[in-house]
């Protein structure tokens, strides 16, 4: 046990230590101050709408489907969020060969990693659960001590059975990756198609609350049959009995004890196939071409080459703009269905609507599609060598917001040249918005990188910590959901008294002033803190 | 010719290097030793521009680092302690990389990649990622793509580490070539007798300040200069 101990907090160390600030004498107020504010405004967010959703169940007496509904929903992200990371946080570890080498069994090894896993799932569901608990204290008719056990416990146990379910699809994409030679181009694609199709379950989810809501015997029923945990906590809550709490203890422990048992009887076999890399056929020197190219061309190739050799970076970044392509598609196709989800929204019928649709769509995949947050700490010991190259620092910093921008605008392009061809669409606005089309994910991609470099995480055990487990991809995704939230709030105000043309232009406008603000502030305080970075 | 002046970098509050200045001149192998932690990393990161530093400053050929950054590491190579690469390239793909940034015409890199390909005996290897290498190969790499853009100072951290016999060979070989075009090689090493051997000039490093420097010659005398280390490490 002692050993074990020693394991976890050799391991956890560095991972715990996310509040890195990238500034010389930033004192420990500093270092925490915005990741922690930012989780608390997120958790107050969630906070506010639990309690708009408890005031209109409060009158029906039904609190408790809002404690069961966020803990299926909560689940839900976790699972998404699993499925990302399941695969490349548990295989090709950089400790791999230290672990092995240590009188330890190999099934601590395993334990060890999917332990860190649930610490990390662990956080995020505390960011829903805790605000929602706090929020049903209000709203409750009676409080026993009761409700705190069984609280409790939830948060203790709720993210094992997506983490179980997540490492089963990880391990599975892993394994079948493994037997092939392009094996990131598996990973990348095997991770794609179960994202894709988990979206597409929970889009045909409605026949089968349908079917549930019919055959179910109550409401507690129907969640139970819906999600388990979702269904045992309102039981709990409502009518709490200890039989039923033990059972679901045992349920959780019995599955992750599971998960580690099989886990370590395929782990190492599938971690060396993994490591296997395919060696070329000898080529003599004299038949490979050496090509120069101007040191900026060489760097952005440098970085587009990164990008696509890190599956779960590729993931990350390209599952928002597949998103959006198939949402450009779908809305070209079927405009009348979106349109009608659109007015609604908006509470608006007179004005045209299309322009706006795609503007829509646009502010959500360059918000939600953050590739730089992640770019410098992808780095880690290697920014040495961008350090010590004869080249301007602004032009290392350039060179990633130009291969992102190489990512980002043909697929943003393509999205709106599919949507103009079928919607009818002003000349003008097209133009806009395919100017805003470059102007957004450049406010998008120069954000990432300053925050990347406020918050950078040099010594990550594998690239999957600093894409889905650093500060700065945390601080960007909530800046980025901010961001979004704040631009529709802008155009829900401006959309009564202006017309869509005059919003893309002042949008247009707005975005070549903040991108140019965030140009000199890149050119010059995030020189600063690349120069200062230190490995 | 390189120049450390007085060169300071803290951590937090502890010095690192404190208050350093010794010269390189043109056409020295000049060694920089020193024990685990004695600083010698950290000054040799402060003068290829990875660090910053608290005071003093480094001249190359008479640049500041401090001052002109780009134009002193044009000057130079730097080879890390560890071989610090691009590992989802190429090697090819990674030398031609280091080779833009410096700018060399595609004669040169040609010419110095097939040379020092060939020394290295990684001809044939150059087609392959560098994450399927041994460390060892990975260090020739860096090598490679160090001298692959003619430097005029070559900095070193530990280059021999890992490296098989004949490469260390033909590296001395390559070293003392350099400096008959009166080129300037600096390395760090705690192989002393190799040093020795190699080495014109010495400074010795601990606990952030330099405790010696001078030719070979004037510091060994007749001792060997593992002896003399050995000797000025007792030294409280």
């Amino acid at each position: 046990m002692k050993k074990l101990y020693s394991l976890i907090r050799a391991c956890m160390t560095s991972d715990m230590n996310i509040f890195k600030v990238n500034q010389k004498h930033a004192t420990g107020f500093k270092k925490i101050f915005i990741p922690v504010f930012l989780s608390l405004a997120f958790m107050f967010a969630i906070w506010s709408n639990a309690h708009l959703i408890f005031e209109k169940v409060a009158p029906m007496h039904l609190q408790y489907i809002v404690l069961s509904l966020f803990v299926f929903i909560t689940s839900i992200m976790t699972l998404i969020e699993g499925v990302y990371k399941s695969g490349p946080l548990l295989f090709n570890c950089k400790d791999d060969q230290l672990l092995l080498s240590l009188p330890i069994k190999r099934s601590t090894i395993v334990f060890v990693r999917v332990f860190k896993f649930y610490i990390f799932e662990l956080l995020f569901n505390s960011l829903f659960i805790i605000p929602l608990i706090a929020a049903y204290l209000r709203w409750a008719e009676s409080i026993e001590w009761t409700f705190f056990l069984t609280s409790f416990v939830m948060i203790i146990l709720l993210p094992i059975i997506p983490i179980v379910i997540s490492c089963i699809i990880g391990v599975i994409i892993s394994s079948l990756a493994s037997r092939f030679k392009f094996k990131n181009f598996i990973q990348i694609v095997s991770t794609m198609l179960v994202l894709l199709l988990v979206l597409l379950i929970s889009y045909y989810m409605d026949n089968f609350y349908e079917y549930v809501a019919k055959h179910a015997t109550s409401i507690n029923d129907m969640i139970s049959k819906i999600y388990y945990p979702a269904g045992v906590y309102a039981n709990l809550v409502t009518n709490f009995n200890i039989k039923d709490l033990l059972v679901f203890i045992a349920i959780n422990i019995g599955l992750f004890a599971l998960l580690i048992f099989v886990l370590s009887k395929v782990y190492f076999k599938i971690n060396s196939r993994l490591k296997s890399i395919a060696t070329t056929k000898k080529v003599k020197i004299s038949s490979i071409v050496i090509k120069s190219k101007p040191a900026s061309m060489s760097l952005i190739k440098k970085e587009l080459n990164m990008f696509f050799k890190i599956p779960v970076f590729i993931i990350n970044a390209g599952f928002g703009l597949v998103l959006f392509l198939i949402m450009s598609i779908y809305t070209s196709i079927k405009y009348d269905s979106v349109l009608s989800i659109y007015k609604e929204a908006f509470q608006t019928n007179t004005l045209n609507q299309t322009s706006l649709i795609i503007l829509l769509l646009l502010l959500f995949a360059s918000f939600m599609t953050s590739i730089t947050n992640s770019l410098i700490s992808l780095e880690g010991r290697n920014i040495n060598i961008l350090k010590s190259l004869p080249v301007k620092t602004k032009t290392i910093l350039m060179a990633k917001i130009y291969a992102c921008l190489i990512i980002t605008t043909p697929i943003l392009l393509l999205g709106d040249i599919i949507l103009f061809v079928r919607l009818k669409i002003k000349l003008i606005e097209m133009i806009l918005l395919l100017l805003l089309s470059v102007l957004v994910p450049l406010v998008s991609h120069f954000i990432g990188l300053i925050i990347n470099l406020k918050f950078p995480k040099l010594d990550a055990e594998n690239s999957t910590e600093v894409v889905k487990q650093s500060t700065s991809s945390f601080i960007s995704v909530m800046l980025g959901m901010l961001l979004l939230l704040g631009n529709i709030m802008l155009i829900i105000k401006m959309i009564k008294v202006l017309s869509i043309s005059l919003i893309l232009l002042i949008l247009t406008g707005a975005y070549i002033i903040i991108d140019l603000c965030l140009y000199l502030y890149l050119s010059y305080k995030s020189v600063e803190d690349f120069n200062s970075l230190s490995v | 010719m390189i120049e450390i002046k007085n060169v300071t970098k803290k951590y937090g509050s502890k010095k690192a290097v404190d208050n350093v200045s010794f010269t390189v001149n043109d056409g020295d192998i000049f060694a920089f030793i020193g024990h685990n932690g004695a600083g010698k990393t950290t000054l040799i990161k402060s003068m290829v521009g990875i660090h910053d530093f608290d005071s003093g400053d480094v001249l190359i050929d008479g640049i500041s680092i401090k001052d002109n950054p780009v134009e002193c590491k044009r000057l130079m190579a730097y080879v890390p302690d560890n071989p610090e690469t691009y590992e989802h390239m190429k090697a090819i793909d990674y030398i031609n990389f280091i080779c833009d940034m410096y700018d060399v015409d595609i004669k040169t890199r040609e010419k110095n990649i097939k040379k020092y390909a060939k020394l290295f005996e990684m001809e044939d290897k150059l087609n392959d990622t560098i994450d399927s290498y041994s460390h060892g190969m990975k260090q020739k790499i860096v090598l490679i793509s160090a001298l692959a853009h003619d430097p005029k100072y070559l900095i070193m951290d530990e280059p021999f580490v890992g490296l098989d016999p004949k490469a260390v060979f033909d590296m001395k070989e390559v070293l003392n070539e350099m400096v008959k075009e009166n080129k300037v090689v600096f390395y760090s090493t705690h192989i002393l007798d190799v040093a020795e051997k190699l080495c014109s000039r010495v400074a010795i490093i601990k606990e952030g300040k330099l405790i010696k420097s001078g030719s070979m010659k004037e510091i060994k005398g007749d001792k060997s200069l593992e002896k003399v280390f050995m000797d000025l490490e007792d030294v409280k």
